[in-house]
């Protein structure tokens, strides 16, 4: 080891891959979310409940199908660079948001929607004033546990020419520099750790101060 | 006015219909309140005024419009709404909470915050530290005064409620009728009210509709269900203490019998003879300024004779024995118990107006018994 590779790793590789990665990172989160949510919304209408069993386990697969195998997958299809990666680290992110906003829409208390309906609501002011507010904090978490996944698949996306912080990892490996990999991991696990502290902080501010859990 | 017309409600899968061709109409100002055991299908007809529920067959008119004329949100914004669970938004304060169906008329801002204030007050909170509160930091009474404050944000003329006040605990459940009973005497909405709870139902019906299986038993006002009930259900249903629970129905004036002798502290040495005079029992007696301290019974003043002491201190015993002549009869009659005395003086504000004894009360209830 050498500080010399040190520090080549963390001033000139490390700003670029970082930017990429959080690029990668925020692009899938943002389409995640607005898939998941609608979709959770949809599956959690009593019309639509017995879609989400079969919707669930299908997201299930494929969240279970290895990360770098999806990442294989989509190269011949799709090709290189960011594209590819995003729509394959997709695949890992949906279920997460899916089933929580469904959980969060399906924990809203019956009582509290009985009221509101009663009040003269229409079920549209009764999801976004009343069901969504209430489902947030759920619909967080979800999301919480969506980017962290990403963030730590995502450094598969090099391998498909996405760059990113998998770069220093992929480059360490192969050129046998110890150096560039722990600077790549070490900065992956921060902003793993960094985004899931801001989430869970915003999950705490969206919380009214009547529900929190202190 | 609420009529039901030839009311339905059948559930897919079930035998029975919910509600099986109910005929009810409820006058206007007046509270109705639907009574039955769990399943009658009590809280099925409330939900079926404002549509939550729609009925199999049959009409819902409201002041003689078909309900199902108009949209179901406009509909439910203009009538009151208070359920058991009382529902409040727990992300919103309770102003928000209580301004929420007047924010879906569009009121401006400024008449908004007027009337939840006013609501709030009017309910018994305190404005200032209610206000900017969030559910969760009330008590189950203050939450349903919420409740019931935010089904009244609009002045709606006519509201539901569904055992309202079932879920608070007893002292506050009794606090939330009285006021209710109070402010509708101002209001005098169209209430329909919920509850399997007979008391509750005596005290706070001008009707009372009896249900059983989803099948109007007996509708009218609380004394005609107390004073002939329709059926071995009925009576069942009221229990067996019928007539103390008629008690409830009357006040202390209802009953009571005129003074027919007062002496002055002074002239206790004629008290006897005065009694024996009046051909009376009892004596109540004031000092001099005419303000009344007790009674004395004409056994009583026999058996004292001359003893000064003992009459002062006789007449002094009963210086409680004293009720306003609002005072409901079942608490005079706990107090007859309470002090062991055959009499009570009947005030209104401090001047004596009338006695009330066991045998007034006995006779009361045998002359309603047979109206």
């Amino acid at each position: 080891m050498s500080w010399e590779n040190f520090r080549v790793a963390i001033f000139d590789k490390a700003p670029d891959a970082l930017f990429v990665h959080a690029t990668i990172v925020l692009v899938t989160i943002m389409i995640a979310i607005l898939i998941s949510i609608p979709l959770g919304v949809f599956l959690s209408r009593p019309k639509y409940k017995r879609f989400g069993l079969i919707t669930l386990n299908l997201l299930n697969i494929l969240q279970a199908i290895p990360g770098i195998a999806v990442i294989a997958l989509a190269l011949p299809i799709l090709g290189l660079g960011m594209k590819p990666a995003v729509v394959a680290l997709l695949f890992q992110s949906l279920l997460p948001i899916v089933r929580n906003t469904i959980a969060g829409l399906m924990g809203v208390s019956p009582d509290v929607k009985e009221a509101a309906g009663g009040m003269g609501m229409s079920q549209r002011r009764i999801l976004f004033e009343v069901e969504i507010p209430l489902a947030m904090p759920i619909i967080l978490s979800g999301i919480r546990t969506a980017t962290v996944y990403v963030v730590s698949i995502g450094t598969l996306a090099a391998l498909i020419g996405a760059g990113g912080l998998g770069n220093l990892i992929i480059g360490g490996l192969s050129l046998f520099r110890p150096e560039y990999l722990l600077v790549g991991a070490g900065l992956g696990a921060i902003m793993a750790i960094s985004l899931d502290r801001l989430l869970s902080y915003l999950e705490y501010r969206i919380t009214p101060p009547g529900m929190r859990v202190e | 006015m609420i009529e039901l017309e030839k009311i339905t409600k059948k559930y897919p899968g079930q035998a029975v219909p919910a509600v099986d061709q109910l005929t009810l109409s409820m006058p206007e100002g007046e509270i109705c309140v639907l009574v039955g055991p769990s399943g009658c299908g009590k809280s099925t007809i409330l939900r079926m005024i404002n549509r939550m529920i729609e009925p199999t067959t049959g009409v819902v008119k409201i002041n003689g419009h078909d309900v199902t004329n108009t949209d179901s949100d406009q509909l439910r914004m203009g009538i009151g709404y208070v359920i058991q669970q009382i529902g409040l938004l727990p992300h919103r304060t309770i102003a928000e909470n209580i301004a929420i169906v007047p924010r879906l008329y569009k009121w401006p801002k400024e008449k908004i915050k007027k009337r939840v204030e006013e609501l709030i007050v009017m309910m018994g909170l305190d404005l200032e530290k209610t206000w900017g509160k969030y559910p969760s930091q009330l008590s189950g009474g203050q939450m349903q005064r919420v409740g019931v404050a935010r089904a009244m944000a609009v002045d709606p003329p006519i509201m539901l409620m569904d055992e309202p006040f079932g879920a608070v605990d007893p002292i506050a459940r009794t606090h939330l009728q009285d006021e209710l009973l109070r402010l509708q005497k101002e209001i005098k909405k169209t209430i329909v009210f919920v509850t399997h709870d007979i008391n509750e139902a005596i005290k706070m019906g001008d009707r009372i509709a009896i249900f059983d299986a989803g099948k109007l038993v007996q509708f009218g006002t609380p004394e005609e269900i107390l004073t002939h009930p329709v059926n071995e259900f009925v009576e069942n249903f009221i229990g067996h203490d019928r007539v103390v629970k008629k008690l409830n129905l009357y006040q202390v004036e209802d009953a009571m019998h005129p003074v027919q002798c007062v002496v002055r502290e002074n002239e206790w040495q004629n008290v006897a003879q005065t009694l024996k005079d009046a051909g009376t029992e009892v004596a109540f007696v004031s000092d001099q300024a005419g303000k009344v301290l007790g009674h004395i019974t004409l056994s009583d003043a026999l058996e004292l004779g001359g003893d000064v002491e003992g009459f002062k201190k006789r007449v002094l015993e009963t210086k409680k024995a004293f009720v306003q002549s609002t005072t409901p009869l079942p608490d005079a009659l706990s107090l007859l118990l309470e002090y062991n005395s055959d009499f009570l003086g009947i005030l209104r504000g401090e001047k004596l107006c009338g006695m009330l004894s066991f045998k007034d009360i006995r006779n009361h209830v045998y002359k309603k018994e047979g109206e």
